[in-house]
């Protein structure tokens, strides 16, 4: 008689299967997590789906064959992955670029930064349950696209910038479209701030919550707005300034707590920091020739290694390129900032609750065919 | 004093000077190169953590002779990349660096499930992007088409 009356064994902790193809996760992000009620024990992000091979392709094309690859890892942050591995190379192979063409890409890369940044704030809010600031944000964006599409051709994938320069000059009216897209944005800035960051909801949702310290960061690797809202100021382009990156006046915004509030103060911060680089280089610009044409022919690093860092919209980038003399790379090996920006996690996520993992998750900004590679 | 010269003293002392090389030049991107033996990998890795230092990457290189593991440690100072390198033979296993930088536990399985080197006292040992039951490894220079299989000394020689 005893027996009916036992209590049910009941397993305290279960599995939830967050995605692949959850509407509220981003791209294919799948993340089992053990649940005891609605905290979280254990996540481990489940991560493969997009691998295409990249390294393995680099190492059977030419340093020129492999370009369309480089803008095909983070597709939102294209132009600046190609312009990183055209860097490397460039230095690798001691290629003379034209002042005019140090500008243009400079121009165009800041403009893609910008379009990343918008992307993941539209997204990031509507995760959190706010549609109408994503409608705004992808208004913006379309001008951003429009203005690189008409220079390179394309509107995400972008292979615009070549060994010694860009494949195409940029005429007065690329110059009028990107001054008038800044006022614009500038005056939409503010929309931004009153509709977001003032709302009382989206507070709520963010602070506090998902907070990476200095030492979690230092442990996983983790780089780019994340790291800088820890409140340690470290960009490429400030230590280790590549291109012309020293040239300008720029602030490297940087956060206090590290908590989800703090990544997306120094995102929407470091928008207009990037509109202020843009602004002097179109300033700045100088004529003359915009592709050092004849070199992008020859390519032929000597024998040896390099690794060349950079700063993608997420975080630190490099490439490791060892050659062999060849114009094949023996190793093509990419460091991508969203691997250490999503390992992270599962520490973070330990012990929150699941509708906290969605906002965290946004706010941490992972694109994972960069993982994936 | 900068971290990275602090890291360079204590490098030297360590594996000696022959095995540590500077370029205050920066050409390859690292301050310092050091090549260490496998039984003091996790040792040096130590020292570039108390130091201050992050595992920025790792990745492995294959040649017909030897496979090699390149770290790639910074920290938040300007200029201060440094790498490590340790030679492995084939076949050979080196220990986990898992316990040093947690970073390290999905890059040990990156390198395991693409070179086939076996990292022991790993936690987790699965495989990370390839699929479960993969039994290849596809950045092996035996692997698929290849441009080129070349012994070490070709490169660095």
């Amino acid at each position: 008689m005893a027996d009916q009356f036992r209590e049910p064994i009941v397993e305290r902790v279960y599995t939830l299967n967050l995605g692949p193809q959850h509407p509220s996760t981003h791209g294919v992000l799948r993340v089992l997590l053990d649940l005891d009620g609605e905290f979280i024990v254990k996540a481990d992000p489940v991560i493969g789906y997009g691998h295409r091979g990249h390294e393995k392709m680099g190492e059977n094309r030419t340093y020129k064959q492999f370009l369309p690859n480089a803008s095909r890892m983070d597709y939102l942050s294209g132009l600046l992955y190609n312009h990183g591995f055209v860097l490397a190379v460039e230095k690798f192979a001691g290629i003379e670029v034209p002042e005019r063409a140090k500008y243009i890409r400079t121009v165009c890369a800041e403009l893609n930064r910008i379009s990343s940044h918008l992307l993941w704030f539209g997204t990031y809010v509507m995760d959190l349950g706010g549609f109408t600031p994503f409608l705004y944000a992808f208004d913006d964006r379309e001008h951003i696209l429009d203005i690189l599409d008409r220079v390179s051709g394309s509107r995400l994938t972008y292979s615009y910038c070549r060994f010694g320069g860009v494949c195409q000059d940029v005429d007065a009216q690329f110059v009028d479209t990107t001054r008038s897209f800044l006022k614009r944005f500038r005056s939409r800035y503010h929309d931004y701030d009153n509709l977001v960051t003032k709302n009382v909801i989206f507070i709520h949702r963010t602070r506090g919550v998902g907070v990476i310290t200095v030492d979690q960061a230092r442990q996983f690797g983790v780089t780019g707005p994340n790291l800088r809202a820890c409140g340690i100021p470290y960009d490429m382009r400030k230590i280790e300034p590549y291109e012309i990156y020293d040239r300008f006046d720029f602030e490297i915004p940087i956060g206090t707590k590290g908590d989800a509030l703090d990544r997306y103060r120094v995102r929407l911060e470091e928008m207009e920091q990037s509109c202020r680089i843009i602004e002097k280089a179109l300033d700045r610009m100088p004529g003359g020739p915009f592709w050092n044409e004849a070199a992008a022919f020859k390519v032929r690093p000597p024998k040896g290694e390099i690794y060349f860092g950079f700063e993608s919209a997420r975080g630190q980038t490099g490439y490791y390129l060892v050659s062999d003399g060849t114009p094949y790379p023996y190793r093509c090996h990419i460091r991508v900032p969203s691997y250490g920006n999503l390992h992270v996690l599962t520490e973070v996520l330990r012990g929150t609750m699941v509708a906290d993992a969605i906002s965290i998750l946004g706010s941490i900004d992972v694109v994972i065919p960069e993982i994936d590679r | 004093m900068a971290n990275k010269d602090v890291m360079i003293e204590k490098l030297r002392s360590m594996l000696g000077d022959d095995a540590v090389c500077v370029d205050d030049k920066y050409g390859a991107g690292v301050v310092s190169a050091a090549t260490a033996p496998a039984a003091k990998l996790v040792e040096a890795l130590g020292v570039f953590k108390d130091t201050g230092f992050y595992l920025e990457t790792m990745t492995a290189l294959d040649f017909q002779d030897t496979q090699e593991i390149v770290y790639h440690l910074n920290c938040f100072e300007p200029m201060s990349r440094m790498t490590l390198r340790v030679l492995v033979g084939h076949g050979v296993s080196v220990p986990t660096a898992s316990g040093v930088f947690t970073a390290a536990d999905w890059l040990e399985r990156e390198v395991r499930e693409f070179y086939g080197i076996q990292f022991e006292g790993h936690p987790d040992p699965r495989n990370l992007l390839l699929p479960e039951d993969a039994d290849y490894h596809p950045l092996k220079k035996d692997f698929g088409k290849v441009h080129a299989y070349r012994t070490r000394d070709e490169i660095y020689g």
